[in-house]
């Protein structure tokens, strides 16, 4: 985990997975003539889900038609668990890739879609039909299969675009927003599914404006901007590197006011500032510190003194949105 | 949320041929074809000149019906380089009208749908793509080209005897390469302008442009510069010298020339014919080359 790029290198080195598990960007660099797509990306992403966020035109779809082998870094070495595209039998066996358009001729059913999928990587034809249906099924379609695309939502075209990224069971899933069009219960199987798929070991790569969603699932992101790695790592871990914004903790209990007094003689404490009750929860006190664990451990010191009773200790900013706002800002449209 | 266990199994059974792959976009295109009724009609109806120089031959070796349809055997077409090539620019035309229907389809709802992307991220290169949607012309225009031309010549052959066939294979040889010529610069066209314009019916009428207005620009610089040069812009005139060349016809007087407006002594030279085709090709394959990318470049 790390916010500054001259860190990539160093965690590049330490990361605990073996590198011919990873998907790796070694000092990559793509030019389009004179625009700037990425440079000097240095990453190692391991198995489960890895979220791409930044505004647009950061680089997220660059980085994505990398791994996919759709484009060639200007120099540097994209490995693909160990493979490059240079070996695009192997290597285009090994990654799935769901785009963010509609990409299929009208009188296509969606299992017909699948299966044209499946040939194009060369698998025989008795498997074709075996995995298009289990992967039609994964994404809860099989009713819908063999009715024309034409005739979907938007919601079952994104589902029917996800079952071909998976259908040729590829080890390397990369999801070019993937949860646009999908109503909150689509969203949510949706999301289940990256999660089955992440926790059984694929490297589930995600771009995605849908912050809070991504905060949820997402096991590391990648924050860029204008084509530079801002951060990468666990979102905890990103937001603990943020030092010049101070970290925000919301404590619910019984005498706020008693605690915003005693958290201001703590020396790290920034900030008190009282909250009103919400709803069925009570009222409480918004913490601004820059040392939130000798902040914690004053906490105790208070609650066990004044025989505070304490509802609830939460961060307030330790989530996608925060890192993203702090490290990005508004800039380029950010969500 | 952790990854515990890698229990994920990746595909591991059989793979087809490397080489076979190409062949798969070809197969659905050509499914998608042939839904069509009327090019199934056009198919048919693109037999009909086959047919008669099939009963032509016929005529020539079976007196008793000459003598039953009252004809003078002297008016029957001889069967020689001028019959074939007549046949040829016949078939040729209709492999015109057969591209300009289906090949403005081939390449531009891919590019429409974005669908590129899902193409390119699988073990199937640019070249293969392009190779797969040509294929899909391959075949309906070889049925309507060199098969009948070779089945003419076939049958020609084995009525006549005595070593015709062997004597004569010029004619073969130009019907298979000449068409092969043809169906090649058809097919590249058509993607190229496929992937050029989106919209269907302008690509079938830009295919129509690049051989009628380049023929009338050639006439428009023939007539101002009063010369024969201007031929070159005109590619149904520089196939015309190519297949004349294959059949080592003689180009006046002959039913060949005349469809061809191809005069004896004012003739392109064979090279240039050559040339000419090979810059369109390589027009055809830059073009392809521009417009068929795997992702929109970043602006």
């Amino acid at each position: 985990m790390t916010v500054a790029t001259e860190k990539q290198q160093q965690t590049a080195q330490l990361s605990p997975v073996p590198l011919q598990q990873t998907v790796e960007f070694r000092n990559v660099s793509k030019f389009y003539g004179d625009v700037l797509g990425v440079n000097r990306v240095n990453l190692v992403i391991p198995p489960g889900i890895t979220s791409l966020v930044g505004p647009n035109g950061s680089g997220k779809t660059t980085l994505m038609n990398l791994v996919t082998g759709l484009i060639r870094p200007t120099c540097g070495d994209v490995r693909v668990l160990g493979l490059t595209p240079g070996d695009p039998e192997q290597f285009f066996r090994l990654v799935g890739y769901c785009t963010q358009f509609d990409s299929f001729g009208k009188s296509v059913t969606g299992r017909q879609f699948v299966e044209y999928g499946l040939k194009l990587q060369g698998y025989s034809a008795p498997h074709v039909k075996a995995l298009a249906h289990e992967a039609i099924a994964r994404v809860n379609l099989l009713e819908a299969a063999d009715r024309k695309i034409a005739g979907y939502s938007k919601g079952m075209r994104q589902r029917i675009r996800l079952a071909q990224s998976i259908a040729h069971r590829p080890s390397v899933l990369v999801l070019d927003e993937p949860l646009n069009g999908l109503d909150p219960m689509a969203r949510a199987e949706t999301l289940d599914l990256f999660q089955q798929l992440g926790s059984e070991g694929l490297h589930v790569i995600i771009s995605s404006h849908i912050l809070h969603e991504v905060d949820q699932i997402s096991d590391q992101v990648i924050l860029l901007s204008y084509g530079y790695v801002v951060a990468e790592g666990k979102i905890k871990g990103v937001r603990d590197e943020v030092k010049e914004h101070p970290m925000q903790i919301l404590i619910r209990c019984d005498k706020p006011s008693l605690l915003a007094a005693r958290a201001f003689g703590c020396e790290a404490v920034v900030e008190a500032k009282l909250v009103e009750p919400d709803g069925h929860r009570g009222a409480g006190v918004l913490i601004r510190t820059r040392d939130a664990d000798g902040f914690f451990l004053s906490l105790n010191q208070i609650v066990l003194g004044d025989n505070i009773q304490l509802e609830s200790v939460a961060p307030a900013d330790d989530d996608v949105l925060a890192v993203y706002q702090y490290l990005i800002g508004s800039e380029g449209g950010g969500e | 949320m952790a990854v515990y266990k890698r229990n994920y199994k990746p595909y591991e059974g059989v793979l087809t041929a490397d080489w076979r792959r190409f062949l798969v976009p070809a197969r659905y295109a050509l499914e998608t074809l042939f839904q069509s009724r009327l090019l199934v009609g056009f198919m048919v109806a693109a037999w009909i000149v086959p047919i008669f120089g099939v009963t032509v031959i016929y005529l020539h070796y079976n007196l008793s019906a000459i003598t039953l349809l009252r004809l003078n055997p002297d008016q029957l077409l001889p069967i020689d380089g001028d019959f074939f090539g007549a046949f040829l620019s016949f078939q040729g035309a209709l492999a015109f009208i057969l591209t300009a229907y289906a090949g403005p389809g081939l390449i531009s709802p891919d590019l429409s749908n974005n669908a590129l992307p899902l193409y390119l991220c699988r073990p199937i290169n640019r070249t293969e793509y392009i190779l797969g949607k040509m294929a899909v012309l391959f075949i309906p225009l070889s049925f309507i080209t060199w098969i009948p031309g070779l089945l003419l010549f076939a049958i020609q052959a084995g009525l006549q005897g005595q070593g015709w066939g062997w004597d004569h294979i010029r004619y073969a040889w130009a019907i298979f390469a000449g068409s092969w010529v043809w169906i090649t610069l058809l097919a590249l066209l058509a993607v190229a302008l496929s992937a050029w314009v989106r919209w269907k019916l302008a690509a079938s009428a830009l295919l129509f442009g690049v051989f009628f207005i380049s023929s009338a620009l050639g006439a428009m610089v023939n007539e101002v510069l009063v010369t024969r040069a201007g031929n070159v812009l005109s590619l149904g005139y520089v196939i015309g010298i190519i297949w004349a060349n294959m059949l080592q016809l003689p180009t006046n007087k002959t039913l060949f020339g005349e469809m061809f407006d191809i005069r004896r002594g004012d003739e392109i030279p064979q090279y240039m014919a050559w040339m000419v085709l090979g810059l369109v090709c390589a027009a055809c394959i830059g073009l392809l080359n521009r417009r068929l990318r795997a992702k929109e470049v970043v602006s």
